[in-house]
């Protein structure tokens, strides 16, 4: 961050809360409450503290120069802004996330294309009424009958009857 | 049947493709042997066989004699040839013709009698296990559809990562501020205090220098009244009080 006033970038909760999982809810819940917290704890906070008034001090402190130095220090005071180390934590975060995200999203994509493989098999299937075992045994392999394991009928193990 | 066997050493891919021909009942009778063995997909084989008349004989026979000897000829042909079997006893009639007789209508009665039936639970045999089958491809597809869903709801969900880290970013950010915030409050509060106390002492101190004085003055004046004095100046008021009185009589 470089100055102060670094721009509070505005989230859109509602839209945010749509994307959120199920399983992720009570995270996403704390999230919003941490944020309302600071935002109701910066909105009770003013932005400057009000001006000392110097001319009614050093009228009415009897002390010499007290006021002066005082106020030769106030003006000289400098607060140190609160340094951040969390922003560049965030963004590896986000980056790293960005990458696993891109990862994740891959895998989906083959795994959609998969599903639309066997889909398309599925539906251009013909109906069963006109096939055949053999043309079962295609379409499902798993119901092929392992005649080399099992010369005898039924072709498979008693128990899987 | 034939054109199957040939078939089954064609590519796989070719039994992929949808057959064109519905699962209907075709009455129709069947082309034997018409067409080139080469076609794929295969039709499906038809649900009936084809026309007979009387059990035995193809339809095709009575069409195939119909142009030249119209509807009688077939029979014409049977009756005679049986007349020929029989009469020249090229089939000789004998114990065995009787029993057969009797065999072969007790069997057409019961074929007559029960054959629907039977045919009717084999169908409900078959029927159900089609049913299996068409439910098991059907739940496959539906499940294959919801996880075709649900893997681009979750990419869609995957997508609004951005609003997590500019919620966390701001957080941080509000935070900071707020310390900020809250420190310079503290150094001005903090300094105000001081001045307000140095102040406040002031007033106390003069209010009591006040309230001193005043006190010991007080206190003087009250000891430096001498007895002597104390009586004139009863006297005094006693003098005044008569003289209020007097005037206060003349006004009643």
């Amino acid at each position: 961050m470089a100055g102060r006033r670094a721009a509070l970038k505005a989230v859109d909760w509602a839209a945010f809360a749509e994307r959120v999982p199920p399983n992720q809810r009570a995270m996403f819940n704390a999230l919003k409450t941490r944020n309302d917290a600071l935002t109701a704890r910066l909105a009770a906070l003013p932005e400057k503290p009000p001006a000392i008034d110097w001319a009614f001090y050093k009228a009415n402190v009897a002390k010499a120069g007290m006021v002066d130095e005082f106020q030769k220090k106030f003006s000289a005071l400098k607060v140190p802004e609160p340094v951040d180390a969390q922003t560049a934590k965030i963004d590896a975060q986000e980056k790293e996330t960005a990458k696993s995200t891109a990862e994740y999203i891959q895998a989906s994509k083959a795994r959609i294309a998969q599903y639309e493989q066997e889909l398309q098999k599925l539906k251009s299937m013909i109906p069963f009424e006109q096939m055949t075992y053999e043309d079962l045994s295609e379409a499902f392999p798993e119901t092929k009958l392992n005649k080399e394991k099992y010369p005898y009928w039924p072709h498979k193990s008693i128990a899987d009857l | 049947m034939l054109s199957r066997l040939v078939l089954r050493a064609a590519p796989a891919a070719l039994r992929a493709l949808p057959p064109p021909v519905a699962v209907g009942v075709l009455h129709t009778t069947r082309t034997l042997h018409t067409t080139q063995q080469s076609l794929a997909p295969v039709p499906p084989l038809p649900e009936k066989g084809g026309e007979v008349r009387h059990g035995l004989i193809p339809e095709e026979f009575f069409q195939f004699l119909y142009p030249k000897t119209g509807v009688t000829g077939p029979y014409m042909l049977g009756t005679g040839l049986l007349l020929y079997l029989l009469s020249k006893e090229i089939y000789v009639v004998n114990h065995e013709t009787a029993a057969a007789a009797c065999i072969l209508t007790v069997i057409v009665y019961a074929i007559k009698k029960f054959g629907p039936d039977v045919a009717a639970f084999a169908d409900k045999l078959n029927e159900e296990k089609m049913a299996t089958a068409l439910a098991m491809k059907n739940e496959a597809v539906q499940s294959l559809q919801t996880a075709i869903e649900d893997e681009k709801k979750e990419q869609w969900r995957a997508e609004g990562r951005s609003y997590l880290f500019d919620a966390k970013r701001n957080n941080v950010a509000m935070l900071l501020e707020a310390n900020y915030r809250e420190r310079l409050l503290m150094v001005y509060n903090e300094v105000k205090k001081r001045l307000d106390y140095q102040v406040a002492m002031q007033t106390l101190k003069r209010q009591k220098e006040q309230d001193h004085m005043i006190q010991w003055v007080e206190r003087n004046v009250v000891q430096s009244i001498t007895p002597q004095q104390q009586k004139e100046s009863i006297a005094k008021c006693i003098l005044d009080l008569k003289a209020l009185s007097k005037s206060a009589h003349a006004a009643v």
